[in-house]
């Protein structure tokens, strides 16, 4: 296949540092390349070269052949190189149509009209065949079907390249197919596809060729069809990964009496909880697994104190209690939460690093209201050095630390709030995979130090890979435990998916 | 568990300096902060040129003098605006406080009770706000609107819109002269100051502020009382609002219902001239108390050269303006100074790898 797009020879310093070298990269027309790299690896200043929001200090990037001078990210979308970030940029207030044709509406006179538009989108994608609701305003849409309008948008501004920037990272393994069979059908059109992301699995069998990231340079580019897991990981880190001893603590685990239990809890509206319950004992990690809208992010969410219209009961510790109803009696309890979304729900992105930790450990670091900036500094040390965190001052604003970093400073939090039950949701959503390696082994080591852990997880390599015992959740059921040998991937998928119960 | 760290510390920058030493972001951020301090001198030297009056000292007394009462609000409104809301009452609640302090006054009660009483009187006011905003959640912009309609009609009413004179002149005491010819309101909002700054900065009510205007989900994840520190927040602003309306009027040893009508939008300049932020999350009284000085300034420094007062007015404009633009810059080039850190990242990162496998 002759080149679409080709990037000849880039390189990009910030300030000391090379974050890209001597970068080679070809797309062809009807191909799919997928981008993996740690954190930093310079995959993120790629996407930003091709997006128009970094200038390469050197190097050419040809599209058809021809050179292209991407300044501006109106410049690469004239080009022909349709970018869709992980945040996406959409108008919440505007139609699906609106947003489809964005700044591109069918005029006659320099007059539009709503009509004209719907008609003109409906046209625009009919050969997808894809549903959307066209007159639906864009806000009341999931954002899978987010993600997929702006895809279509792309593809209406006649883009040559799709550049999608971690696009599953919140989606379910459903919605995420259904966005790949999108890109398959645009393929199919002869776009080109880059797909930056953390998820090897998905790269390998949704991508034709997989590209490694590693230190600033392509590393390592290969057909899928041919490419194990295990050769990825390698090129990735520069060496072969360790495998997570789990199991061990289990069996020690049920000689405790159990620090969680959920009893019968029960909600109405979706997602349903139908009679769920679980425990967790001391000393065991265990795993809530299933699919995006199973219910098992109702349980972590019901734990933490984010809902009123759960009935049931629980146990932590000694303590009997019906289902907390706002989120300061979790807390009291001994529960300690970790949200899903790091910037929104779970830092304080204006306050520093320390502060940040320091709020969880008011106790500790305050007497009689007056907060000791010493004794802050030093708690605040301790827990990032643990962590091995990366950053330039304790006083530096928590926003500014990389992804990775950020979720070890919120694992910390939580810990230095000393919970008797840890509930983590997704704690490892679109961080990298060092850090990724590193939270799980932190899990796995407060375990055995005697912690009750509740991973609730859709990523069924983290279910399967950290937990003793993983409990597999379908429509607001508990439907399985999976123990020893019966513990495999491909069992709980199957479980999750309801071919097997 | 431990606290001790079982991994080496590694305590160094990606410059591969150790932490503390001057990066480009430290650099970044004193210029920032320091940006503030040169625009007041820069001021103070062209008004200096151009007039011989400025550069004395009972001018520099005549602009902290006139700066109080707007310091004294802005204290207030710096909370409102950190938790991610503000307080546009503040302007209904001075004039409100200023004729009740003189018909209490004047009716014979004793002036620390009555000072008390209209502080009792701005934490009424700031308790219903924050109920409105907190509890039924209506938007700051329009409940404390509503309030400021509400108290500055009461300020006319209850006084058939004439003004109130002191019946004694030590009801005045607020504005009294003090040491080193200052009044003594000059020296209240001089303490208020080093008080606003110790409470942002070292108490946990501070901090929850902090963190309430910056990530208001986080906060209430967090086991914050949301609705309760928020309303709090709207009881010390109005409270400040309520001792501004004494201190004027006792200046001009009378209430009226046209005091101070100009500070809800004067005390929101000085905080976001201060490197407040409408956003919520950021600012500090430091920065409000020198925007104060640059209002301050700007005024007696046009009055000096004999520039109508209505100039002064659209001078405040665009100074306020100017502010907010050079944030935006500020807001637009410091990514590419913190972005980057993300991309310096890499070689720790792989560091931690290593150790993570081996």
């Amino acid at each position: 296949m002759a080149a679409l797009l080709e990037v000849r020879r880039v390189h990009k310093r910030y300030g000391t540092t090379q974050a890209l070298t001597d970068l080679d990269f070809d797309v062809a027309a009807g191909e799919a390349v997928g981008v993996v790299g740690e954190n930093g690896a310079g995959k993120s200043t790629f996407a930003k070269i091709l997006a128009g929001a970094v200038v390469p200090d050197a190097g050419d990037v040809f599209l058809e052949g021809r050179q292209l001078q991407i300044r501006s990210p109106r410049d690469a979308r004239l080009a022909g190189i349709g970018f869709i970030p992980q945040e996406l940029a959409f108008v919440p207030t505007l139609t699906v149509a609106e947003n489809l044709l964005l700044n591109n509406w069918p005029t006659r006179h320099g007059t539009t009209s709503p009509r004209a538009i719907l008609r003109h989108a409906a046209r625009a994608i009919q050969r997808f065949q894809i549903d959307v609701p066209l007159q639906a305003a864009m806000a009341q849409l999931k954002l899978a079907d987010q993600q997929m309008v702006e895809i279509l948008k792309a593809f209406i501004r006649r883009s040559k390249i799709i550049l999608l920037d971690e696009p599953t990272a919140a989606l379910s393994a459903h919605e995420a197919s259904q966005l790949f069979r999108a890109l398959e059908s645009v393929k199919s059109h002869g776009v080109g596809v880059v797909l930056i992301s953390h998820r090897l699995d998905e790269v390998l069998r949704h991508c034709d060729r997989i590209d490694v990231f590693r230190n600033s340079r392509r590393v390592y580019s290969a057909p899928t069809v041919d490419t194990p897991v295990d050769e990825v990981v390698f090129q990735m880190l520069g060496q072969a990964p360790a495998m997570l001893e789990t199991g061990s603590s289990a069996a020690a685990a049920a000689k405790h009496p159990p620090a969680l239990a959920v009893s019968d809890w029960q909600r109405e509206s979706h997602p349903r909880l139908e009679h769920v319950s679980l425990d967790v004992h001391e000393g065991e990690v265990v795993a809530l697994f299933g699919v995006r809208g199973c219910g098992a992010e109702v349980v972590a969410e019901g734990l933490a104190g984010r809902h009123r219209d759960i009935t049931g009961t629980l146990r932590v510790g000694q303590h009997e209690t019906k289902v907390f109803d706002r989120p300061r009696l979790a807390r009291a309890a001994g529960v300690g939460y970790l949200p899903p979304d790091r910037k929104r729900q779970g830092l304080f992105t204006g306050l520093s690093v320390s502060q940040n930790l320091g709020m969880w450990a008011l106790d500790d670091v305050a007497k009689r209201s007056i907060i000791n900036s010493r004794r802050e500094q030093d708690l605040a040390k301790g827990w990032v050095n643990r962590f091995n965190v990366r950053y330039r001052s304790l006083r530096q604003p928590v926003s500014e630390l990389s992804g990775g970093n950020q979720q070890k400073v919120l694992l910390a939090s939580r810990l230095a709030s000393k919970p008797k039950v840890l509930v983590l949701q997704e704690p490892t959503r679109g961080v990298d995979i060092g850090a990724r390696l590193q939270i799980h082994r932190e899990l796995r080591r407060l375990a055995e130090s005697g912690l009750a852990v509740l991973l609730v997880t859709a990523d069924v390599e983290e279910a399967v890979g950290v937990a003793d015992r993983v409990l597999v959740m379908r429509d607001g059921v508990v439907s399985r435990e999976l123990v020893g040998s019966q513990k495999t991937q491909s069992a709980a998928l199957r479980v999750a998916a309801g071919e097997e119960s | 568990m431990t606290q001790t760290s079982s991994m080496p510390a590694k305590r160094h920058s990606y410059l591969g300096l150790p932490t503390g030493w001057v990066t480009p972001q430290s650099l970044f951020r004193a210029l920032e902060i320091s940006g503030l301090f040169t625009f007041l001198l820069a001021l103070g030297v062209v008004f200096a040129l151009s007039s011989g009056q400025f550069l004395t000292a009972s001018n520099f007394r005549a602009i902290l003098t006139t700066s109080a009462v707007l310091g004294i609000v802005a204290i207030g409104q710096t909370f409102a605006i950190i938790a991610g809301g503000f307080d546009l009452s503040v302007a209904g609640v001075i004039p409100l406080a200023s004729v009740l302090y003189a018909m209490t006054s004047n009716a014979g009660v004793p002036t620390p009770l009555a000072i008390l009483a209209m502080l009792a009187l701005g934490a009424v006011v700031g308790l219903i706000n924050g109920l409105v905003i907190s509890r039924v959640g209506i938007d700051p912009l329009i409940a404390t609107l509503a309030m400021l309609s509400i108290t500055g009609g009461f300020a006319f009413t209850v006084t058939n819109g004439v003004s109130v004179p002191f019946d004694h002149d030590y009801a005045g005491v607020l504005a009294d002269s003090g040491p080193l010819g200052l009044p003594v309101h000059v020296w209240l909002v001089a303490g208020l100051v080093i008080v606003g700054v110790l409470v942002l900065r070292y108490t946990v009510f501070g901090r929850m502020v902090y963190a309430l205007g910056g990530s208001r989900e986080a906060s209430w994840l967090a086991g914050v009382r949301v609705s309760g520190l928020t309303t709090a927040v709207y009881v010390l602003c109005s409270m400040m609002a309520a001792l501004a309306g004494v201190v004027l009027a006792s200046e001009l040893l009378s209430g009226s219902g046209n005091l101070g009508t100009d500070a809800a939008l004067n005390s929101v300049a000085a905080v976001v001239l201060g490197g407040g932020s409408l956003a919520g999350g950021v600012g500090t009284v430091w920065g409000t108390a020198v925007g104060v000085l640059i209002l301050g300034t700007l005024a007696n420094g046009m009055a000096l050269l004999q520039i109508s007062s209505f100039y002064q007015t659209i001078a405040t404009g665009v100074v306020l303006l100017l502010a907010v633009a050079f944030s935006r810059l500020r807001a637009a080039l410091a990514p590419r100074f913190y972005r980057v850190t993300s991309e310096f990242i890499s070689e720790d990162t792989a560091a931690a790898v290593t150790e993570e496998v081996t």
